[in-house]
């Protein structure tokens, strides 16, 4: 099997990154806005937006831990943090320095001491950077380069039977040529992780992600929940999915057949190659945005009801489950794995074509999402239900 | 003494409100973007949200209440909903349930308009239509109702509550321990039509899509340092504090009403699943 051309920006930690982006990152909900006012006058900077205004409660780790990954992915050029200028944020952007190799800036607030000064000052920051960052050029890089994330949201009966079995062959051939992949979604492994962990490369492994899958099922029936009940939702009923079982059946085959390597936490960076479960919720915002905390560089999104959300750092592909949605919703899909159903396309030749994508978009070829400005960021809270 | 007269806008059933606000409402997510579109095409208001999928327990309802809530606050013209078409909170029963207190509620279904451009294109034409049957009256304000965020201690709020009182304005609170996004979003529920913040000594100004915010500086470094981001200096009288409320119940605008500044903060109780 011969290694397709890669090209990247390395970065000095040895990651790479597929896109050079300009990532403005508000420490507080107040100064979100500021930052999509610099992001729609800089192009190829892009805004977080969220909700939090520096609360330390029982979702502070998690919080804090996603905000230092976030600002440290490798498809980062450089890194604006915008701040009130208080201790708290401080830790969090001293947490990233150590994290990876980004470059950092911090604009804070009071020193500027005005909203208008900020948004000027960081508006010349960012074009600054973004000259710098134009100059760079993309350069070699080897198929181990590639953090690629495996997603999928608005599941359909077909699910199981095209994209995902698709994505798993495109997954298994990047794992064997030396990239890392990481499966999300805990709640979608529910049912089908006996089935995974007899896939780990050690049985400590194999331990490990029945142990995560049985802490999720404590946490949501720790509200009193049967998740069972709940799930799969009612998108996926209507199209065609009865039970949660059988949506985790589906959703576990993006992780094709390779062994698994290890087990992550919520936006931890997994630290060599290799396949991951990670536990993540099945919220797809809230997964692509624990991914992109994780370093992941790429990503690719199976849906059946099709949806047109992306992350805000990692590239992230559509692959419509079936032909009907794929065509219909044309706008929001990047490939369609329905000809699998449809009979003109085998699974392995659907799998080369999501391969030949992951490669292409890598390279530079912008997705639908990223064409539309699709960029969402949301904050994973835990609200005390952790067991 | 004759009550100060403040002009506000007749919004049928639900009371006067201070603005006139279109509302481009996302029900979820995965329609932030296409939210963002319309309502940048319209001038009407929308805000990023993480709450109507993979949401569970007493949430599901918590978010649809919430929703309409801020659909039917006095300070909304009319409401599109913006839907993408599988998630928890679907459009068109939420679009039902806000039309029982704000009839002037449409909804649109990415999933079912063709895609994003499909989306846009057709929640453009209807926003804009919903805009134009819906003209809402200049009213007098019986009775203006003032949220106060007391995120901090104030020395007096009893004498301020007493000369507010005297201006005819009507006063409810929230109180120290939740931080002002969250008082924010509570004092909307009750249907405040502007909002006065006494924010803590170590957070900035901000303020809230739907309602003028008024923000009171403390004498902290860190209001010190972003003085001239609050309406009000610390040293400010409630005859001061007063006069400014009138005249921001009758159009002008706030700090962080012109800043755009401060997200909404939806109340939740469980994880995501």
């Amino acid at each position: 099997m011969s290694a397709p051309q890669l090209l990247g920006y390395p970065r000095s930690d040895g990651r790479w990154g597929f896109r050079n982006h300009i990532l403005l990152l508000p420490l507080h909900q107040a100064l979100c806005n500021t930052a999509r006012e610099i992001e729609n006058s800089v192009f190829s900077a892009v805004a977080v937006s969220h909700d939090w205004s520096g609360e330390i409660d029982s979702d502070f780790e998690r919080i804090a831990k996603v905000f230092a990954g976030i600002a440290n992915n490798p498809n980062n050029f450089s890194t604006i943090f915008l701040t009130i200028g208080t201790e708290t944020e401080t830790k969090i952007i001293e947490r990233s320095r150590v994290l990876g190799a980004t470059p950092l800036h911090v604009l804070s607030l009071s020193d500027s001491g005005s909203m208008a000064h900020l948004l000027t000052s960081a508006i010349a920051l960012a074009s600054q950077l973004k000259e710098a960052a134009n100059k760079e050029s993309r350069v070699l890089a080897p198929v181990s380069a590639i953090v690629l994330g495996l997603e999928c949201g608005g599941s359909d009966a077909y699910s199981g039977i095209t994209a995902n079995p698709a994505l798993g062959l495109a997954s298994d051939r990047l794992v064997e040529l030396g990239a890392t992949s990481i499966l999300g979604e805990t709640m979608e492994i529910l049912g089908s992780e006996h089935l995974l962990a007899a896939r780990a490369l050690n049985p400590a492994v194999g331990q490990q992600i029945i142990d995560l899958v049985a802490r999720y099922e404590r946490s949501i029936n720790y509200e009193g929940i049967d998740i069972r009940g709940a799930q799969p939702s009612r998108g996926n009923i209507e199209g065609g999915l009865s039970t949660l079982e059988e949506k985790s059946l589906g959703a576990a085959k993006k992780a094709g057949s390779a062994p698994f390597t290890g087990v992550l936490e919520y936006a931890d960076h997994p630290t060599a190659p290799g396949l991951y479960f990670m536990d993540t919720p099945g919220h797809d915002i809230e997964q692509l945005t624990g991914f992109a905390a994780a370093g992941v560089n790429i990503a690719v999104f199976t849906t059946g009801r099709g949806t047109p959300t992306g992350s805000t750092v990692i590239p992230t592909i559509k692959v419509a489950t079936n032909t009907q949605m794929g065509s219909v919703l044309a706008d929001l899909i990047d490939l369609n794995a329905g000809t699998i159903a449809d009979g003109s396309q085998s699974l392995e030749e659907v799998g080369s074509l999501i391969f030949d994508k992951i490669i292409e978009v890598a390279n530079g070829r912008q997705t639908k999402a990223e064409l539309g400005a699709h960029h969402e960021f949301n904050l994973s809270r835990l609200y005390g239900s952790t067991l | 003494m004759s009550l100060p007269e403040i002009l506000g806008f007749g919004h049928s059933g639900r009371g006067v409100g201070v603005r006139d606000h279109q509302l481009i409402l996302p029900s979820v997510v995965c329609s932030t973007r296409v939210s963002r579109r319309i309502a940048a095409e319209v001038g009407a208001v929308t805000f990023a949200h993480q709450h109507g999928c993979g949401i569970i327990g007493i949430d599901v309802a918590g978010i649809d209440d919430f929703f309409v809530d801020l659909a039917s606050h006095p300070n909304v013209g009319s409401v599109l909903i913006v839907s993408l078409g599988c998630e928890t909170i679907q459009g068109n029963e939420l679009c039902a349930k806000i039309a029982r207190f704000n009839p002037s509620t449409q909804y649109i279904v990415i999933q079912e308009s063709g895609g994003v451009e499909g989306a846009v294109a057709k929640g453009i034409l209807l926003a804009r239509v919903l805009a134009s049957q819906f003209k809402p009256s200049r009213q007098r304000i019986e009775e203006l109702v003032v949220g106060i965020d007391f995120s901090r201690q104030i020395a007096d709020p009893r004498a301020l509550v007493d000369a507010l009182a005297k201006q005819g304005i009507t006063c409810i609170s929230a109180d120290q321990i939740h931080g002002c996004a969250k008082n924010f979003s509570t004092l909307m529920a009750q249907k405040a039509q502007v909002i006065l913040s006494f924010t803590s000594e170590n957070q900035p100004p901000t303020g809230f899509a739907l309602i003028p915010v008024i923000n009171v500086a403390s004498a902290s470094p860190l209001h010190n340092a972003i003085m001239g981001e609050f309406d009000l200096k610390s040293d400010a009288t409630s005859e001061e504090i007063a006069a400014l409320i009138l005249k921001v119940a009758s159009g002008a605008k706030t700090i962080s009403e012109a800043n755009q500044s401060g997200e909404i903060v939806a109340p939740r109780a469980v994880r995501s699943v």
